[in-house]
């Protein structure tokens, strides 16, 4: 009557779903914990910009030009007057919309052609990936500056060139994920029960493949948010008066001498984001790694 | 009644490399309504492929059904289009296999992967779906089904995921279960267990089974009749009970001899068969288990010994049996 017993036992432990497990190790990691709510903490803040500071990102206000961080003006002013703070709060609006929404962009292309190429194999990824390739010989930024000259300034543009670049690293991603996770016995087994391709990617493939997806998508949110910072650094990014931290470092470096603080609080902003993002991911990936499951 | 599934001359080759694999080379066998067949032999004699081939699951490119014929309920299976197949699957033929824990797709619950063939086949909706399954996991005797059904495979131990496995393979009422060695990553106790409950089963549901396996102990007690492969071929086939007792062909007598029987005197040792199955690229021109055999005759090295009703309803495909010198039931 032993395995009834401990069979009991068993059935009265809780429930915990793979990503219940996942969210359990997750909060544990202090350091992917602070990036987390760091990211929330600035997204709100970006949102609510308005009701933290009374000054508007386009508001010039010429008779207080390159002021000295003050009560006032809590980070000081640039050369046109206007407040660096509001600047700041208005330019992680451009941040995290250009990290998101070229993350979306770029699962909405690989995603779907790195799982045709995993799980159709023989010609079919033949092709793709060949294109992938030939995407991916290009240089990012030449080939970023390129579809921009095309699609025109603007930061809808500039989502869809970024989005445009980096989506064949996540199409590749997938699609190795794609063709170990098919080659395990448990597709075998769905293929024996009568199921077929679009349903086995979509319930058995996908699935399986999603952690890895999830932690590259983490890692490439601040790579996307670092080149729209280097491209408004050399100005084909954001139009003016549009504030990014990007364009912020490179007004503020005509004046390193002047004012530091210019280029110093922009470049910090970037650099604490970038570390959250990386926190978060790492996080992730420990968190959804099977193997440290127990 | 014509039989349930009828296998006839079936090969199955694997293009690789090095050569032409005969895996399945020319193998047929019959599953009548509501029987049970074993198919036995080593690892790699092909067991596995001949049962994939049924299901037409055979890994392509590399492997191919080159030629044959699979008359199940009448309809040759390697005739059907791929959507009919798929039709087949799970809903009419369906299989268990080897490693319940790698045949669980580990991010769904169990209960999910046991409506899927019902989703599938049966146009159940997922909640109808999951009611059925509980009563499965019932039926194959998991307690707290209710509960159960909402697990995931890595809460299963590895009897109740196997238990799992045959709760899929059941859902469907399919007339034809393949069992693929489905006690070999379990011990003995819950080997029986299974056993018991696989017959049960398919005893209630009046369902055929094919038990591959490599231990000819269990199969007398499981299956009617018995077909003993090697490379790729079947050297000897009969009644279960017969095959048991007295086997006519030298390397069913070695796979009995080195399994412990519990019905005769204990011997000093278990005999093992010496050496290693042939190379299934290059097979010799003779009997393929010649190298291997201690009561080879000449002729064995010249010539394929064909099947041969040695005894009735009792076939082998021996030279030493055909001239009746069946030395080793003397020992």
């Amino acid at each position: 009557m032993a395995t009834t017993v401990n069979a009991a036992n068993a059935s009265s432990r809780p429930h915990h779903t793979l990503w219940g497990d996942a969210w359990v190790r997750l909060r544990r990691n202090k350091l992917a914990m602070a990036g987390g709510i760091f990211i929330i903490i600035l997204a709100l803040a970006a949102i609510f910009a308005p009701l933290i500071t009374p000054y508007g990102f386009a508001r010039q206000d010429l008779t207080a030009i390159l002021q000295n961080p003050s009560s006032k003006h809590w980070l000081g002013t640039d050369g046109l007057g206007r407040d660096v703070f509001a600047r700041l709060l208005y330019g992680a609006r451009t941040s995290l919309a250009v990290g998101i929404f070229t993350q979306v962009i770029v699962l909405g292309i690989g995603l779907p052609i790195g799982a045709i190429a995993g799980y159709a194999g023989g010609r079919v990824d033949n092709v793709l990936m060949r294109f992938v390739d030939v995407m991916y010989s290009f240089p990012d930024i030449l080939l970023i500056i390129l579809i921009k000259a095309i699609l025109g300034g603007g930061i809808y543009q500039l989502f869809f060139a970024i989005g445009l670049v980096a989506w064949v690293d996540i199409a590749r991603l997938v699609r190795g994920q794609m063709m170990s996770v098919k080659s395990r016995d448990f597709v075998a087994a769905a293929r024996a029960m009568g199921g077929m391709g679009p349903y086995i990617t979509e319930r058995h493939l996908l699935p399986n493949s999603l952690g890895p997806i999830i932690v590259s998508v983490t890692f490439n949110v601040p790579r996307a948010i670092f080149t729209e910072a280097a491209l408004s650094f050399i100005g084909i990014g954001v139009r003016p008066p549009t504030p990014s931290w990007g364009s912020m470092i490179s007004d503020g470096y005509a004046v390193i001498f002047a004012s530091w603080y210019q280029v110093f609080f922009p470049a910090l902003a970037i650099a604490l984001l970038m570390i959250a993002f990386t926190f978060l991911g790492d996080g992730l990936r420990d968190a959804l790694d099977p193997k440290l499951r127990h | 009644m014509a039989p349930l599934l009828e296998v006839r001359n079936l090969k199955t080759y694997f293009y690789t490399q090095d050569g032409v694999v005969k895996a399945v080379d020319g193998v047929s066998y019959d599953v009548n309504r509501g029987e049970t067949i074993a198919l036995v032999g080593e690892s790699g004699c092909g067991k596995t492929v001949s049962a994939l081939s049924i299901l037409r699951l055979v890994a392509e490119p590399a492997g191919k059904i080159v030629s044959g014929e699979m008359l199940f309920d009448g309809i040759d299976l390697l005739k059907l289009s791929k959507d009919d197949m798929r039709k087949m699957r799970g809903a009419k033929i369906s299989i268990i296999f080897q490693e319940p824990l790698t045949s669980l797709n580990p991010v769904l619950t169990i209960g999910r992967q046991i409506s899927e063939g019902l989703e599938f086949h049966k146009n159940m909706s997922v909640q109808e779906g999951m009611e059925e399954a509980t009563r499965l996991l019932k039926m194959v005797g998991i307690p707290h089904p209710e509960r159960r059904v909402y697990d995931f495979p890595h809460q299963f131990s590895g009897g109740m995921r196997q238990r799992a496995m045959i709760a899929i393979a059941i859902a469907c009422q399919p007339q034809l279960i393949i069992a693929d060695e489905p006690t070999t990553v379990v011990d003995v106790t819950i080997q029986a267990q299974l056993l018991e409950l696989i017959r049960n089963i398919t005893k209630e549901l009046n369902t055929s089974l094919i038990l591959i396996t490599h231990n000819l102990g269990i199969v007398a007690r499981y299956a009617q009749r018995v077909f003993v492969m090697y490379a790729g071929n079947i050297v000897e086939h009969g009644k279960a009970l017969d095959v048991y007792h007295s086997p006519c062909h030298p390397y069913t007598a070695g796979l009995l001899g080195s399994v412990p029987r519990l019905d005769e005197p204990r011997k000093a040792r278990l005999q093992p068969i010496e050496g290693q199955p042939p190379d299934l690229i290059a097979l010799p021109a003779g009997c393929s288990f010649q190298a291997r055999c201690a009561y080879s005759v000449p002729q064995c090295l010249k010539e394929k010994p064909v099947l041969t009703e040695i005894a009735p309803n009792h076939y082998a495909a021996c030279w030493v049996s055909q001239k009746g010198l069946r030395e080793w039931q003397k020992q």
